[in-house]
């Protein structure tokens, strides 16, 4: 076995497997997850096809909003369920006093944080997957692709993932699973919603006069509900996370739009500024041709989930990196300054 | 095998261990004797390379414990104080994870497996829960874990605490047969009696000092307070005393439960003269037995004042 297939796959992974799938914990999880998926996927198709006023674009646009809610529901489905299965990984360890027996095998501190995470990585690709059958349902309404499914099932596994590496984090620096498991609820948190409220209170400031359209800050891209929003309805987000100054109030400002088509924004009547284009159908969305690029910012011209996809990688990896500099017992650098007074006992 | 040179470990201000030193050779048991508290879980945490002494060095087989961490690993069989056992697995299953941390190749696992069961006696055990094992049985399951990689040392933390006496004597045994297999062990313990019997070599810390090291019989010797005497005479036990006082290498006497005992200084040849004084006098003496102060008596003299 080489060093790489050695660091990939250890002993931990197997003994996670074992031990994970021998307890009444994860079938319950698994099916409580299925249940929960597939009621909201029920309730909202049955809320849709029964309201006539509340949606009444055929069957494309039904499979659309379905889509919509299941993916964003899966997410907040997870962002429960990941931090719950990392969070213990290494500080469960401890409290189990097998860490020392770990740190005294060959077994590299890296390998235990890899093991960890891919046992708890491969739980969640088991939810993901057994999640598909209920995602196909929306194929049979039409108005949703493969490729958006595949994206929006990547943005929800990198989301997840990061989740998983952020939870490990904790749980390396934090020694009891309680400290680390509220610590990965609140990143969580502030990962999914607390980067979007950052695009409400921090919007992107644009002149009204000019004539190019503006993303929000690039920080909200961290959170995945907007490039998921983006994949599923295949339309770019407007009137978040930009705050429109010198709105002309005597009539709509003529905004052009990097694809084509026209853009008005004005004023609306609670202060802020409402945006519509000649061709949106939907209210706080508009149509254009390249339609979910980001128009501008860190990332201009990249795909919504392109970016988020990045970024959220770039924080798993500092995420693994910390928690493998952090774990080993004996590291090979101090945060503090030794003390080195000679030695007296009393 | 084990070297270890003026090993310091200072937490805060307080010093945990205080240049402590001390030798163990190949096939050696060596007994580490200390109240709780005195440094002896800090001292072998050190040289299992899980925690970094402030100063000093030790040295496995050659290898230093702060330097060569892996090599060292590969060489030592770590035991703690604490049984880290993990729930859904058995014991087989159990054995067989930490083997494959040591990477040891799949073949071979089940037939190490089977070997270390039996070797600590737990064969018809091998498909139970480590989880639902007794204590004792878990401190076998625990020792057999430490041996997975076959380590020519063994860093034994406190293997007889909370056993009862058949597991004590059973774990003994087991500890006797892996000295003979070549094994070198340091073992950590405060039951005093049992290291007496087990060990070749036994060091005293308190306080983070080491205070005393060496051969059993000669720490023993070195600080045992005198030589004693258990004398039982036929009724004239007052007459008796009367004739032991006055000698000059009686240090003290005294009656204790029928029995005198007499603390002397002197050799053999003292110990024969204080008999022919009392049979001179006419004391029928039915019993003469010389009692030797024991690792307890070193132990209590060690912790209660400075050695040198």
């Amino acid at each position: 076995m080489n060093v790489a297939t050695r660091a990939l796959w250890n002993p931990i992974v197997a003994k996670e497997y074992r031990t994970r799938m021998r307890t009444w914990r994860s079938p319950l999880a698994i099916t409580i997850y299925i249940v929960l998926l597939g009621g909201i996927g029920w309730a909202v198709f049955a809320a849709l096809t029964v309201s006539a006023t509340g949606f009444g674009q055929g069957p494309g646009s039904l499979g659309q909003m379905l889509f919509t809610f299941l993916i964003l529901f899966q997410v907040a489905l997870l962002a429960f369920i990941t931090p719950a299965l990392t969070a213990g990984a290494i500080s469960g360890e401890r409290e189990r006093q097998t860490l020392d027996l770990l740190f005294v095998t060959p077994i590299a501190p890296f390998s235990i944080i890899w093991g960890k995470l891919l046992a708890s990585m491969s739980f969640i690709a088991l939810l993901l997957m057994i999640s598909v059958p209920i995602f196909s349902l929306v194929f049979l309404f039409g108005g949703i692709e493969l490729d958006q499914v595949i994206s929006a099932f990547l943005v929800t596994a990198v989301t997840a993932m990061t989740l998983g590496f952020i939870g490990v984090a904790f749980s390396t620096v934090l020694r009891r699973t309680l400290a680390a498991t509220v610590a990965s609820y609140g990143a969580a948190f502030v990962l999914l919603a607390g980067t979007l409220l950052w695009g409400t209170l921090f919007p992107t400031e644009v002149d009204a006069s000019v004539t190019t359209q503006s993303a929000p800050p690039a920080i909200t891209l961290i959170s995945p509900v907007i490039p998921l929003l983006t994949i599923a309805t295949n339309l770019p987000v407007t009137g978040y996370g930009v705050r429109y100054k010198n709105v002309n109030n005597s009539g709509p400002a003529i905004l052009n739009s990097s694809g084509g088509g026209q853009q008005y924004c004005m004023a609306s009547p609670n202060g802020g500024v409402m945006c519509q284009s000649t061709t949106s159908t939907t209210p706080g969305f508009f149509q254009t041709n390249s339609v979910t690029a980001i128009p501008s910012g860190l990332f201009k011209g990249w795909q919504y989930w392109q970016a988020n996809v990045v970024m959220q990688l770039m924080i798993s990896l500092a995420a693994l990196l910390f928690s493998a500099l952090m774990l080993p017992p004996v590291r090979r650098f101090h945060l503090r300054r030794r003390r080195a007074p000679a030695p007296q006992a009393e | 095998m084990i070297a270890v040179e003026d090993l310091t470990k200072i937490y805060g201000n307080r010093a945990a261990l205080d240049r402590v030193s001390f030798e163990v050779p190949e096939r050696e048991i060596f007994g580490f004797v200390g109240p709780n508290g005195a440094g002896k879980t800090t001292t072998l945490r050190i040289l299992a390379a899980l925690l970094e002494p402030t100063a000093g060095r030790a040295f496995i087989d050659g290898s230093d414990v702060t330097r060569d961490r892996e090599k060292v690993h590969t060489r030592i069989g770590y035991m703690p104080d604490f049984f880290g056992v993990y729930d859904q697995l058995t014991v087989g299953e159990y054995l067989d994870f930490y083997a494959a941390c040591y990477r040891q190749p799949k073949q071979r696992r089940r037939k190490i497996v089977d070997d270390l069961l039996a070797l600590v006696g737990m064969t018809e055990r091998k498909n139970q829960q480590v989880d639902s094992l007794s204590r004792g049985l878990k401190q076998r399951v625990c020792l057999a874990r430490a041996l997975v990689h076959d380590p020519a040392v063994l860093l034994l933390d406190e293997p007889a605490s909370g056993l009862d006496p058949r597991a004590r004597v059973e774990l003994r045994e087991i500890l006797r047969e892996l000295q003979g297999m070549g094994k070198t062990i340091i073992i950590s313990s405060h039951i005093l009696p049992e290291l007496t019997e087990l060990c070749s070599m036994i060091g005293i810390i308190d306080h983070g000092r080491m205070r005393a090291t060496g051969p059993v019989h000669e720490v023993i010797a070195r600080l045992s307070s005198g030589r004693r005497l258990h004398i039982r005479v036929l009724d004239e036990k007052d007459a008796a005393l009367e004739i032991l006082a006055p000698l000059p290498a009686i240090r003290h006497v005294e009656a204790v439960n029928g029995t005198i005992e007499a603390e002397y200084d002197g050799d053999e040849r003292t110990a024969s003269d204080i008999l022919l004084a009392l049979t001179q006098a006419g004391i029928r003496v039915s019993s003469f037995a010389p009692v030797d102060g024991g690792l307890e008596d070193a132990f209590m003299k060690a912790t209660s004042e400075e050695v040198g």
